[in-house]
């Protein structure tokens, strides 16, 4: 196990990949070995409409620096549930707001199986995004 | 199947964690042994294991003596990505007697090993591994769910790869309907004449397959027709077809999906090899085609009343492009691949020219020769002994069309032999056959609808060319022929035979058993408030009903499992968190957040 020294106080970024289009597109990107920044975590999600309100914001509580919701756009294969999700997020940012907490540390972004540069793309900016901020500064 | 249960597992602490080290592919750039160490100490972590290749028995047997010794009750394997090893290792868990879904993938290969390097590769695999442990220790035993199947498979173009599955489907019972663009059956091989390497005419072999179809009552075949849309999912996909000539609409409901939409030949650009501006130069197609209409029995070949002296065939025209030497096309894109048909139809020509015309003469220009399948080596010995003279070119020294000085020949082709030192030679010549290859036929809007990957080369992209070789990442779609790459008829007649394999076993028994991962209510801990029910995005997964406890009537929300998506809509809006989905828990996820915020600390 890493020593406690060893803890890196890194922006993470955690990224919510949908199990048929954006973590399969998470794959492809490596199939071409792009690189692209080690602070990223991509949890396999069959639907980020699974995730509540408070999900969002205790993942800031604990520390992780940005969220991207990689979706797989309107073409979502749960039909409704894009939609759904893209309003519960719409009620996050507020919370954000009166939290104080810089909105652009959570993204919704559609990416599809082959969207490799989309995805980069995605994954830089967020970087850039993080390394300016830092982590936020709640309390969990 | 519907239920309603209490969900009341808690955490395992005897997770069994296996590490891959792919090869290399892995262990290159992840300290494997590293992690494994730190992983071994994690809290819940049994055993921590390392393997050359963890899909390769020994890998498998390791899982399987664990679980049967009882020292594991969960699994999580660290290796490539899911879509390529999940199914292997919950058929190993199942092999040794336990339920498939302990079981929890970490992706450190496409996601970790292939992407990042040294310490920051080993320390991100820890933590990949830390956080799918988290989720093994809440993962629980659960059983498939049955969805009826239709018996009926589509398949989507008729050359000889669509053809071909079609007959071997029917042969099993399985309805079939067979869908084709253009007027007739057949694809390429009705432009095609005599089929290397056998020498067998296409029209032959087209009749044959043609005369069996007649046979089978349970094939319907449309030609002329286009698939406006394609909905649903495997065992019950529904396709909007639209008729060319009478616009008249109809729909198809199917179980699964073949796509056999096959290829076409590349044209060259105006001027490529003097393309369009000589008449004397052609392509493949064109020789082939003149092949099969020729009459004449001189002994020199005539094309358009005109007698060939002598001709050059240039190899490789539109396939193995380079890039800074070769002219992208259009959309930037570059046919970086070898044909791997045209080398054997060259020569296969070359040779029916040579035995029938010996009055004229053949130069075949090549970069190499490959002649790689079964017979088809044969074709360039035997062309050798017929005489036909072989120079050979490089990439970066393409030959060269002119007009020629010498008034009994229209053309010139100057090469830079690299055969002969790079001697540099002008052969006169009456025709200038182009070797043109394979491009896919153009299938986006269909790969659109229904979420089909399309590779870099933009041929239709299988989920692993030796795993599962003619499945996509969709269930219940395959492919076959062509599309998915450059092949002969003989290959595609394999990858056919493979596709109607494989979409006959999804639909045989009339049911396909799906991952259970829907949602599941804990029944003690929902209050009956209701606000999942409204959440639920398919109608009738979800309901009230009203129950007695203990005497009272009690209002508690029900799964129907058959028809839940599992999407998790309403574990999100639940009060109590008295809903979640099996195998994707909510809670589940919250542990994989803890154990990535403290680099795998807090398993
Ligand atoms: C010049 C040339 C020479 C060749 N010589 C040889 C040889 O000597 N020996 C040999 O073994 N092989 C040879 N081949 C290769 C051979 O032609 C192919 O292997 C074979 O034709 C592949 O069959 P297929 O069914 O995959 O594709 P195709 O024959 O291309 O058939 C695909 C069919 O799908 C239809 N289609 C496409 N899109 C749709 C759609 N959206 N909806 C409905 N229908 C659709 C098309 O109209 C077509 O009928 C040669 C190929 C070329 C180009
Ligand atoms: S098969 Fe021969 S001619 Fe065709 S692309 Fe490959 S090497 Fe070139």
């Amino acid at each position: 196990m890493m020593s406690p020294q060893a803890k890196r106080q890194e922006n993470k970024i955690l990224i919510l990949a949908t199990e048929t289009c954006a973590y399969p597109g998470a794959d492809s990107v490596g199939q071409t070995h792009s690189s692209y920044p080690a602070n990223t975590y991509i949890l396999r999600v069959r639907a980020p409409v699974l995730f509540p309100e408070s999900f969002y914001i205790d993942c800031f509580k604990k520390g992780i620096s940005g969220i991207i919701v990689m979706s797989c756009g309107e073409e979502c294969p749960y039909e409704g549930a894009y939609k759904a999700m893209a309003k519960r997020l719409d009620s996050v940012y507020k919370k954000m707001k009166a939290m104080k907490l810089d909105l652009k540390r959570l993204r919704l972004t559609a990416i599809c199986t082959v969207c490799n540069r989309a995805f980069l793309n995605e994954v830089k900016q967020m970087d850039q995004l993080v390394q300016e901020l830092g982590p936020p500064q709640l309390m969990a | 199947m519907s239920e309603m249960s209490s969900d009341k597992t808690t955490k395992t602490d005897r997770v069994g964690v296996y590490i891959c080290y792919c090869g290399g592919n892995i262990s290159d750039h992840v300290d494997v042994e590293a992690v494994r160490n730190r992983v071994e100490k994690m809290p819940g972590v049994a055993v921590a294991r390392t393997e050359m290749f963890m899909c390769s028995d020994p890998g498998q047997e390791m899982i399987i003596e664990d679980l049967k010794s009882g020292k594991i009750d969960r699994v999580v394997v660290a290796s490539c990505a899911p879509s390529l090893h999940e199914t292997t290792f919950r058929d190993a868990i199942k092999r040794a007697g336990s339920n498939p879904f302990i079981y929890e993938h970490a992706n450190i290969r496409e996601q970790v090993s292939w992407v990042h390097h040294g310490d920051t590769a080993t320390n991100k695999a820890t933590v990949l591994i830390a956080s799918a442990t988290a989720k093994a220790k809440r993962l629980k035993p659960l059983d498939p769910i049955r969805v009826e199947a239709k018996k009926h498979t589509t398949i989507i173009g008729g050359g000889v790869a669509g053809i071909k599955t079609a007959l071997d489907i029917a042969q099993t019972g399985i309805e079939v309907t067979l869908i084709e663009k253009s007027g007739i059956l057949g694809g390429q091989l009705n432009h095609l004449d005599r089929l290397a390497p056998s020498g067998e005419k296409a029209s032959d072999i087209l009749q044959e397959f043609l005369d069996q179809i007649v046979n089978y009552k349970n094939i319907t075949i449309h030609t002329n027709c286009i698939i406006e849309n394609v909905t649903g999912y495997v065992g019950n996909f529904r396709l909007d077809v639209v008729t060319k000539s009478d616009n008249k609409k109809f729909n198809i409901d199917t179980g699964a999906i073949v796509m056999a939409t096959g290829s076409v030949s590349y044209t060259p650009y105006d001027g490529e090899y003097g393309f369009g501006r000589h008449e004397q130069v052609i392509v493949l197609k064109d020789l082939i085609h003149i092949l099969k209409e020729n009459k004449s029995s001189g002994s020199v070949l005539e094309v358009n009343g005109k007698p060939i002296k002598n001709m050059v065939m240039i190899h490789c025209v539109g396939s193995r492009q380079i890039p800074g030497i070769h002219k992208p096309k259009e959309n930037g894109k570059l046919n970086e691949y070898c044909s791997r048909t045209c080398c054997a139809a060259m020569l296969n020509a070359s040779n029916q020219i040579r035995e029938n015309f010996p009055g004229t003469g053949i130069y075949e220009m090549y970069r190499d020769i490959r002649t790689y399948g079964r017979g088809q080596e044969a074709l360039y010995t035997q062309a050798s002994k017929n005489k036909v003279v072989f120079m050979r070119y490089e990439a970066d020294a393409l030959p060269e069309i002119t007009p020629s000085p010498l008034p009994d020949y229209p053309l010139q082709v100057k090469i830079k032999d690299s055969l002969t030192f790079n001697e540099e030679m002008d052969v006169p010549v009456d025709l200038v056959v182009l070797a043109t290859g394979i491009e896919p036929d153009d299938v986006s809007g269909l790969a659109s609808m229904m979420k089909l990957p399309i590779g870099t080369d933009q041929f239709l992209l299988e989920v692993h060319p030796k795993l599962r070789p003619v499945e996509f990442p969709i269930t219940g779609v395959f492919l076959a022929g062509t599309c998915q790459a450059p092949m002969d008829a003989g290959e595609a007649c394999n990858a056919a035979g493979a596709a109607a394999v494989k979409a006959s076993a999804l639909l045989r028994k009339g049911y396909i058993e799906l991952d259970p991962f829907v949602a599941q209510v804990d029944i003690d801990k929902c209050q009956g408030h209701g606000a999942c029910v409204e959440a639920c995005l398919k109608e009738g997964a979800l309901e009230l009903i009203e129950t007695t406890i203990e005497g009272k009537i009690h209002k508690k929300a029900r799964v129907t499992a058959a028809l839940c998506l599992g999407c998790g809509a309403c574990a999100a809006v639940c009060p109590e968190k008295a809903i979640d989905i099996n195998g994707w828990a909510l809670k589940q996820y919250e542990d994989m957040v803890d154990a990535i915020v403290s680099d795998g600390f807090a398993v």
